[in-house]
């Protein structure tokens, strides 16, 4: 292990060690804990210009009723879920079929075609606007939520499929012979072999493509306009619109926007860890 | 249009027809049930005010009793709306929309994307109620939008602040420079600026060439006739450079945007705002009576002309219920619907028969426009979206590096060029 | 056919296999993109017809000095972004030991790469807010005054990109974390059995190891810079001025609010082709591992 670890007998130099890391944790946090504090503060606070001290009345309840009251935030939060978890789902599934065949069969033009995906997902998207809005509307799903499931499970195929083939590619290629040599077809070998080692990578990628679409704002805007179909950010520029500077309103709608990733993150830690070890570490 | 109402100016009458209309719909429904479909409503509102969103939905909610028909109402951010907008009204349009007036609604007016409504003006013979103001909507002899609001520009100060001070709002060129130096040894900047968002710089602009060069040669540069590098416009930009020098204008003004500019009157940190009514929405509650409408100072000895912007309801082309949209735009337009609609916003109403409005701000802008004679829009709608995008930023510049005013007008003017297809 | 199936095998389920990633991937992005790059040869605002152009919206470019700016910016953002890998491996390694508590001190350290950058935007134009700003009550506390950073078109962009460091830093860590769980004992010990400490036996024991991460790390980070397009929307949105706008920026407000769509695309495709740099290197490096594996 490196750096050393400290010896678990030395309880002060532990302790010393741990407030030094806490201490730096909470500089790191400070611009986190303004979002919070905020979203506590009643408006007076914000009028005055206390935005880092601690609030002189609070309005937590307020606030945080007030989110979903004054939008129809319980809705957006349906609308993301429904299209987060399947666009999940879905560049899980491609990516990794992708994967498989771009690290374990040798084809000709298989480095042209990885290369398609890696060079896709480097694309700034907001030029694929136009193209992406009338492609939307030709197939009869623009303002739905499948219009943004496909376009998010179309563009982070790119980045999902380069992190699959990665991982896959360091598995040990003495497995695949094995399976083959036994006359295990390629849907087996994908089911029996692939699958069970895989399942780390899966987590971390699952973690950050959840991330990645939760948080996105631009594709909501261009690709809806109805409230029964808008994501949750689109929600939060709402009320960003609605009450340009009520801080405190906005804040606490930002930390319950920020939740479910965080949630996300917590529940699959320890997987997220491992399967970045394996995956993009060992690529 | 299978067939059109005849619209009632009042409610009642309005409402019966309305009424038999969907009667006959309902019992039309049984053998063909496509026409219930033609009940549905979609709105897009990309308001920010939460008192003009209930009324919007109070009239939404009577249409729908009058009607029988389903609404629904999207809120939009009001910046996203602008994204959003251009995406919409080609791809999947709602049946009503809320957009700007002037030169912003013929870019859409131009591309086919707004319905004409003359039929619905002239039945309802809004041209009487409205007079010059539905100029504002109109592109040649059609009419593609309904006015909303006006709202005029001038400078905006908290009276009780100015006594506590003992500043005088200025109303000549003398008095500004005057009242600048006034301010700054009250410890406060002379105007609450902030253009993070770019646009105040504009207005700021509009005024100064408006009291220098009048509306005829304003409308001539808006429309790429005039050059940038006109000698007219040198004395706008000396009278500018004027006050930069003199730290007229709040300190770090581009890190502000508007309402956090706004917010600095009321904390006494600054004196006054060049802006519109909505100024009011950065003011505390409690100052909102103290807040004071005043022209922008005269200059040249020329008649006054000013910014009075209009917001507007339009019908997309591509709107799915286009005679649906129009009952709607009947009922909305009612003159105590719509001012149950304007009132929260503090503008000038735009029909001539509303009730009187109680808030003080909109009788300041209505007595002022009495000795106004004649008005502009706003420099990002008279003039060409694209220009305006290279001017906002060209006046930002200046405000913070005057010294380079001929490399930006030289620039402004090569973008004019591009654009208008002039040389 | 069982015959059939089982001598085509080899090839019929893995084509099936990636079928549904490239044919979605096809329509929805390389499809797009190729429009574009036409798009990038008309005169077009997005709804009227197009108008060729030719080469028109490329050679305006070369003559726009905004386009310079930007480009120049995107510069910043790479160069300064690249703190981004050894400040991660600097956390990952502080964080790296195993004490009570730890783990839940290496989550809260995740945090920000979780949040929306709407969200890191808005937080970090507060701590520069002239006045009552973090960073002007900072200098106040020493008797100074904080320079007004979104002001001063010099150093507007380090700003943002400061900002944006925050959850980059966090990604970065994560990755040196997963690459520091799986450093080998044995070459560890060999090195102390070397006499090998400290910074020593980080330089030429630890980092040897962790090329891979320290690779992946550093392409990231660059894709991320150049595709920086959020952070400089919500807090400058390109201002004062211009003087932070970045090419993904400009591309934007071309498109959008001059309804130059033609122009935007230009600009795009001279993004993409500087990104076409890094995907050629980072494509060298996976094919070599290739062969190396092999």
């Amino acid at each position: 292990m490196y750096p050393r670890p400290i010896a678990p007998n030395a309880k002060a130099h532990r302790a010393l060690y741990m407030g030094l890391v806490i201490a730096i944790l909470l500089a790191w946090l400070a611009p986190l804990c303004a979002i919070i504090l905020t979203s506590m503060r009643a408006p007076k606070d914000i009028a005055t210009g206390n935005l880092w001290g601690w609030p002189t009345e609070f309005g937590l309840v307020d606030n945080y009723v007030g989110v979903f009251t004054q939008t129809p935030m319980a809705r957006f939060f349906l609308n993301s879920l429904m299209i987060t978890i399947p666009s999940v789902l879905g560049v899980l599934i491609l990516s990794t079929l992708a994967g498989f065949v771009l690290s374990k069969f040798k084809f000709r033009g298989s480095m042209l075609l990885f290369a398609v995906f890696v060079g896709g997902n480097f694309l700034p998207a907001q030029i694929m606007m136009i193209p992406v809005r009338d492609l939307m509307v030709r197939l009869g799903l623009y303002d739905t939520t499948y219009a943004l499931i496909i376009f998010h499970i179309a563009f982070q195929t790119g980045f999902a499929t380069l992190f699959m083939r990665n991982f896959i590619a360091a598995l040990p290629n003495e497995l695949f012979e094995a399976a083959r040599a036994e006359g295990a077809s390629p849907a087996q070998i994908l089911i029996h072999v692939v699958l069970p080692l895989v399942r780390p990578a899966l987590a971390a990628l699952a973690i950050l493509v959840f991330t990645f679409i939760w948080n996105d704002y631009f594709w909501a805007v261009v690709l809806t306009i109805s409230d029964s179909v808008k994501p949750v950010t689109a929600g939060l520029a709402n009320l960003r619109g609605q009450y340009v500077s009520a801080w405190n309103t906005i804040s606490a709608a930002t930390i319950i926007v920020a939740v479910p990733p965080v949630v996300m993150f917590f529940l699959m830690q320890r997987h997220f860890i491992a399967g970045l070890t394996m995956g993009a570490v060992k690529g | 249009m299978k067939h059109t109402h005849s619209f009632a100016s009042t409610r009642r009458t309005f409402l019966k027809t309305v009424g038999g209309g969907a009667a006959a719909v309902a019992l039309g429904g049984l053998s063909m049930p496509a026409l219930a479909q033609d009940k549905s409503l979609t709105i897009i509102f990309n308001g920010n005010n939460e008192n003009q969103v209930a009324a919007l939905r109070k009239t939404i909610a009577d249409f729908e009793a009058a009607t029988g028909s389903t609404v629904t109402l999207n809120l939009m951010d009001h910046e996203a709306h602008k994204t959003a907008i251009r995406n919409y009204l080609v791809a999947g349009a709602p049946d009503v929309c809320f957009w700007f007036s002037g030169n912003r609604m013929k870019a859409f007016v131009d591309r086919g994307l707004f319905d004409d409504i003359s039929d619905l003006v002239a039945e309802q013979n809004y041209a009487e109620v409205l007079g010059g103001t539905l100029g504002a909507t109109m592109v040649g002899d059609k009419v593609y939008g309904l006015p909303l609001a006006g709202t005029l520009w001038g400078n905006f100060y908290l009276k009780n602040v100015f006594e506590e001070k003992g500043l005088v709002a200025p109303t000549t060129w003398e008095e500004t420079l005057a009242y600048g130096e006034a301010a700054k040894s009250a410890g406060m900047a002379p105007l609450a600026f902030g253009s993070k968002e770019l646009w105040p710089c504009a207005g700021f602009f509009d005024e100064l060439n408006l009291r220098i060069n009048g509306l005829e040669n304003h409308i001539a540069l808006m429309d790429g006739q005039m050059s940038y590098l006109d000698p007219m416009l040198q004395p706008v930009f000396d009278h500018w450079e004027e006050l930069i020098n003199a730290d007229f204008f709040l300190e770090n003004h581009t890190s502000y945007g508007w309402q956090e500019a706004g917010a600095l009157l009321s904390q006494r940190k600054a004196g006054m705002m060049n802006l519109g009514n909505f100024v009011k929405y950065a003011v505390p509650e409690a100052d909102i009576p103290h807040l004071t409408f005043i022209p922008f100072p005269k200059i040249a000895d020329i008649p006054r002309f000013e910014d009075f912007s209009t917001d507007s309801i339009h019908i997309p082309s591509n709107a799915k219920n286009k005679a649906l949209a129009r009952e709607f735009l009947a009922m909305f337009y009612e003159p105590e619907n719509l001012h149950a609609f304007l009132a929260p916003a503090g503008n000038v109403p735009p029909r001539n028969d509303m009730p009187p409005s109680d808030d003080p701000l909109v009788n300041a802008a209505v007595e002022s426009l009495k000795t106004v004679a004649g008005t502009a829009q706003y420099y990002d709608r008279d003039t060409d979206p694209d220009m305006a995008q290279a001017g906002l930023n060209g006046f930002q510049e200046f405000m913070v590096h005057p010294d380079r005013r001929e490399q930006i007008l030289t620039r402004l003017d090569e973008t004019r060029k591009r654009i208008f297809g002039v040389s | 056919m069982p015959n059939f199936w089982r001598q085509h095998r080899g090839w019929i389920a893995p084509t099936l296999f990636i079928m549904p990633a490239v044919v979605l991937f096809g329509v929805v992005i390389v499809a797009s993109s190729v429009q574009s790059l036409w798009i990038s040869l008309h005169d077009w605002d997005g709804m009227s017809p197009m108008h060729w152009v030719g080469l028109g919206n490329y050679q305006e470019l070369f003559r726009d000095p905004q386009f310079f700016t930007s480009l120049k910016n995107n510069c910043i953002w790479l160069v300064v972004f690249m703190l981004a890998p050894p400040l991660g491996l600097g956390i990952a390694l502080l964080v790296n030991q195993q004490i009570r508590g730890m783990r839940l001190v290496k989550s809260l350290f995740f945090i920000p790469l979780v949040l929306a950058s709407v969200a890191v935007g808005v937080v970090f134009t507060w701590v520069y807010t002239p006045g009552f700003g973090l960073l002007a009550l900072v200098f106040s506390a020493f008797g100074a005054t904080a320079p007004a950073l979104l002001s001063d078109e010099n150093l507007v962009t380090f700003a943002v990109v400061f900002a944006a460091l925050w959850p980059q830093v966090a990604f970065c860590m994560v990755l040196y974390l997963a690459g520091l769980n799986s450093l080998s004992d044995d070459l560890i010990g060999a090195g102390q059995v070397d006499g090998a400490r400290g910074l020593n036996m980080l330089f030429h024991v630890v980092l040897p190891q962790l090329t891979q991460v320290t690779f992946i790390a550093i392409a990231i980070t660059a894709i991320g810079a150049l595709r920086s397009f959020d952070m400089v929307s919500v807090m400058t949105q390109g201002g004062p001025f211009g003087s932070s706008s970045v090419l993904a920026y400009q591309m934007y407000e071309q498109s959008i609010f001059s309804y130059r769509f033609g122009y935007g695309a230009a600009i795009a495709s001279v993004l993409f082709a500087i990104m076409l740099v890094f995907i050629v290197w980072y494509l060298s490096r996976i094919m070599r591992a290739d062969d190396r594996g092999a």
